[in-house]
């Protein structure tokens, strides 16, 4: 059975992207979410096996969708898509319970490998 | 990965993005303290950058980037934007746009934005910050490490991204294995982009070394993992056992300090009965220099329960000198040396808010804008160093930034009109600077800038660092920079000290800045450039007669007195008294002089036979 992922980003393009990545990599790409509000309502009707969350979204950031994930599941596998430039936030992420991160531009091979990390 | 699949989703999407930003930002002209348009151009700003740089765009990237960062500063004060600032925010906007579709048709390497660049810098440069700087609560309490377990050594690749989050990640998986402890550096270091990737710490766990290995290699971008034991090598024909386990409590601050109070107590006590028992039977001097003995020894383990590593205090400042930097929109590179050096918790305790005040002069009125700065071909990026070393029986710390320096020039002048120095003084010395800085209300804030001084001032720092039994100085030069350095006592409760005498007062003396006691023989003395120097073996060693500096009546000796060499920092001083009385170990009681009083003072004492004496403040003599 492939893995569940939901995909957090408030632009399309990057939302494309990765999804792109994943879905060729055998991945189901089950929702999306455009703030980290709706990150957190999709996570909570989805239950996927994966999150990819940016860091930058409106209404409520990524790192604070973290936060709030994590709170009603610990276990949740989420990795960060992180800009350059922004370790403290990804810093802030991890302890916030993110499990992985990727840096934009993203190359598929760094993103496929983070997400076999945490799937693990 | 083949981008032009994304190419129309980039320009349609960009479009959206900075059409939406327009609206924003007019949304910002109309009301200019509203804070939810700034938002969310930041974040337009920060999507559009996410897009250009997948789509390798790297001259589009830069600008989105860079107008990012002032928008970062103006978030949190985004009335601190001027009408010039919207327009060049417009321009931006548009200068996005076009280049996007001129990058789609394969132009971005001919995209030139050097100007608009220019104009983000000189914007970045007035944008002023807002917030407070308050310090973050510390735990009152002394974490005692965890000698248990292995030492575990980590190295994440070289060529990894984000090293420190990588390192964190490590970190994580070892805590599914058991407490971890004693993390080297300071895991804030992990926020650091300079963080090289190498960190240690004591993970007590059951888990084998293999496991271990394999469970921090799993964080990915490891380059290497070694368990091992500390040095703690086992006795001949124990192989095989546990090496003995030291045991660990955590103590409240509070009982240190009531025990501290206590042995200080028993200290003077001490001395007191040493004092009393000459002359008396062999055995009572037995029992007293027993007792004395005992003492000594209390004393030294107390001080080393209260030892706390200076990383403690020294934590939370990369974060402070990083957000005020951000506010201020300069570029700086902020280093930590010898944060393992331990001073006693309660001199930690004091100096946090005075390193703070420092290193907020040190960002805001040393390092220049990152234009200015590379019109005087610096690079861009200022540094500031807080390093951290063991002197003697002291500790220096030291602030350091490579930006303009103090303006002498502006200090002299306000000092003139204050009266503070004598008219036609031409240059002030580094002492005399520091000094002119230290008075109440005259911060290098109103000095320098017309940015309005916050928190603590430089009299505040100076007066925080003397109570402390601590000296303070400045270097500074034009250009060169500014370097303060603070020599702080290893512990404030007990230390032994010089009694002298001038008059029918006794004063002390503190034994660690003492070189050495010579004769003052008036037939030694020589001038130099106008002052009275006593010469010590071919050295001229300037005088300071504590009878005239602290105005005591009554009939000056004449002839051969003896006098004490304080050194501090390089610097001599041949203090003149009436007489030595002798060594002791004093307990400070730091305090606020009153205004007006003399500022060579850096605390009082109660000795042993109750009487109150003033304890020199060695630094305000040399």
């Amino acid at each position: 059975m492939s893995h569940s992922v939901l995909v957090c980003d408030d632009a399309i393009f990057m939302r494309t992207m990765i999804s792109d990545i994943l879905s060729q990599a055998g991945f189901e790409v089950v929702g999306e979410a455009e703030t980290g509000r709706e990150a957190v309502e999709k996570y909570r009707q989805l239950k996927p096996d994966l999150v990819t969350m940016d860091i930058v979204m409106p209404d409520m950031g990524g790192i604070e969708a973290v936060r709030e994930i994590c709170k009603s599941d610990p276990d949740a596998k989420i990795l960060m898509c992180s800009a350059m430039g922004q370790q403290a936030l990804v810093v802030e992420a991890i302890q916030a319970g993110a499990k992985d991160f990727v840096v934009k531009p993203f190359q598929p091979s760094r993103v496929l490998e983070a997400v076999q990390r945490v799937i693990g | 990965m083949d981008l032009s699949r994304y190419a129309a989703l980039f320009l349609t999407e960009s479009r959206e993005h900075l059409n939406a930003a327009s609206q924003q930002l007019l949304e910002w002209e109309r009301d200019p303290k509203a804070t939810e348009p700034v938002v969310s151009i930041f974040r337009a700003m920060h999507t559009f950058k996410g897009m250009a740089a997948a789509m390798g765009y790297a001259n589009l990237t830069e600008l989105a980037h860079r107008t990012e960062n002032l928008l970062d500063v103006l978030r949190s004060a985004p009335s601190g934007a001027s009408p010039q600032m919207h327009d060049l925010i417009f321009r931006i906007l548009d200068a996005l746009e076009s280049g996007a579709s001129e990058a789609m048709a394969g132009g971005d390497a001919g995209l030139d934005f050097t100007g608009l660049l220019g104009e983000l810098d000189s914007a970045a440069a007035v944008a002023q910050p807002t917030g407070s700087w308050a310090i973050p609560e510390q735990p009152r309490e002394v974490a005692v490490p965890a000698t248990e377990g292995r030492t575990v050594r980590v190295v994440i690749r070289h060529g990894a991204v984000m090293r420190g989050a990588r390192a964190l990640l490590a970190l994580r998986r070892a805590e599914a294995l058991g407490p971890v402890g004693l993390v080297k550096p300071a895991p804030s270091a992990f926020e650091q982009e300079e963080f090289d990737g190498r960190f240690s710490f004591r993970l007590g766990s059951t888990a084998t070394d293999e496991s271990i290995h394999a469970a921090i290699t799993s964080a990915g971008e490891v380059e290497s993992v070694e368990v091992g034991v500390e040095a703690q090598v086992a006795a001949p024909g124990e192989r095989g056992e546990v090496a003995e386990r030291r045991r660990q409590i955590r103590v409240d601050l509070q009982r240190l300090d009531a025990l501290m109070n206590q042995v200080g107590e028993l200290v003077v006590a001490k001395g007191r009965l040493a004092e009393l028992v000459v002359g008396s039977s062999p055995e009572l001097q037995a029992v007293s220099t027993r007792i004395g003995r005992v003492v000594a020894e209390m004393q030294s383990e107390i001080i080393q329960a209260r030892m706390t590593p200076v990383w403690q205090v020294f934590d939370r400042f990369p974060r402070a000198v990083r957000d005020l930097s951000r506010q201020l929109g300069k570029r700086v590179s902020f280093e930590v040396e010898g944060e393992e050096i331990e001073l006693d918790r309660a001199v930690l305790d004091e100096i946090g808010e005075p390193l703070i005040h420092l290193l907020r002069n040190a960002v805001d009125h040393g390092i220049e804008p990152p234009a200015e700065r590379e019109r005087k071909n610096k690079p861009a990026e200022g540094r500031i160093l807080l390093g951290a070393s063991r002197e003697r029986t002291s500790v220096c710390i030291r602030v350091v930034d490579d930006g303009m320096g103090i303006d002498r020039e502006k200090v002299l002048q306000k000092a003139i009109r204050e009266g503070l120095v004598e008219p036609g003084t031409e240059a002030l010395s580094d002492d005399v600077l520091l000094r002119v800085l230290a008075r109440p209300g005259f911060t290098t804030a109103a000095v320098v800038t017309d940015v309005s001084g916050r928190g603590m001032g430089m009299d505040a720092v100076v007066s925080r660092v003397r109570g402390l039994g601590g000296s303070i100085q400045v270097e500074s030069s034009a250009e060169g920079g500014t370097t303060f350095t603070l020599r702080l006592p290893m512990t404030l409760a007990i230390v032994r000290a010089l009694l002298t005498r001038v008059g029918s007062e006794r004063y002390a003396l503190p034994l660690a800045s003492i070189a050495e006691t010579v004769e003052f023989n008036p037939m030694m003395v020589a001038s130099v450039q106008g002052r009275e120097g006593l010469v010590i073996r071919d050295r001229v060693v300037p005088t300071v007669h504590l009878r005239e500096r602290l105005g005591v009546s009554g009939p000056a000796h004449q002839g051969r007195r003896p006098s004490v060499v304080v050194e501090v920092g390089g610097r001599r001083a041949a203090v003149v008294v009436d007489a030595l009385v002798g060594q002791q170990e004093i307990v400070v009681e730091s305090f606020d002089g009153p205004r007006g009083m003399l500022p060579v003072f850096s605390g009082a004492t109660i000795l042993g036979d109750g009487m109150p004496v003033l304890i020199l403040d060695p630094a305000a003599l040399v």
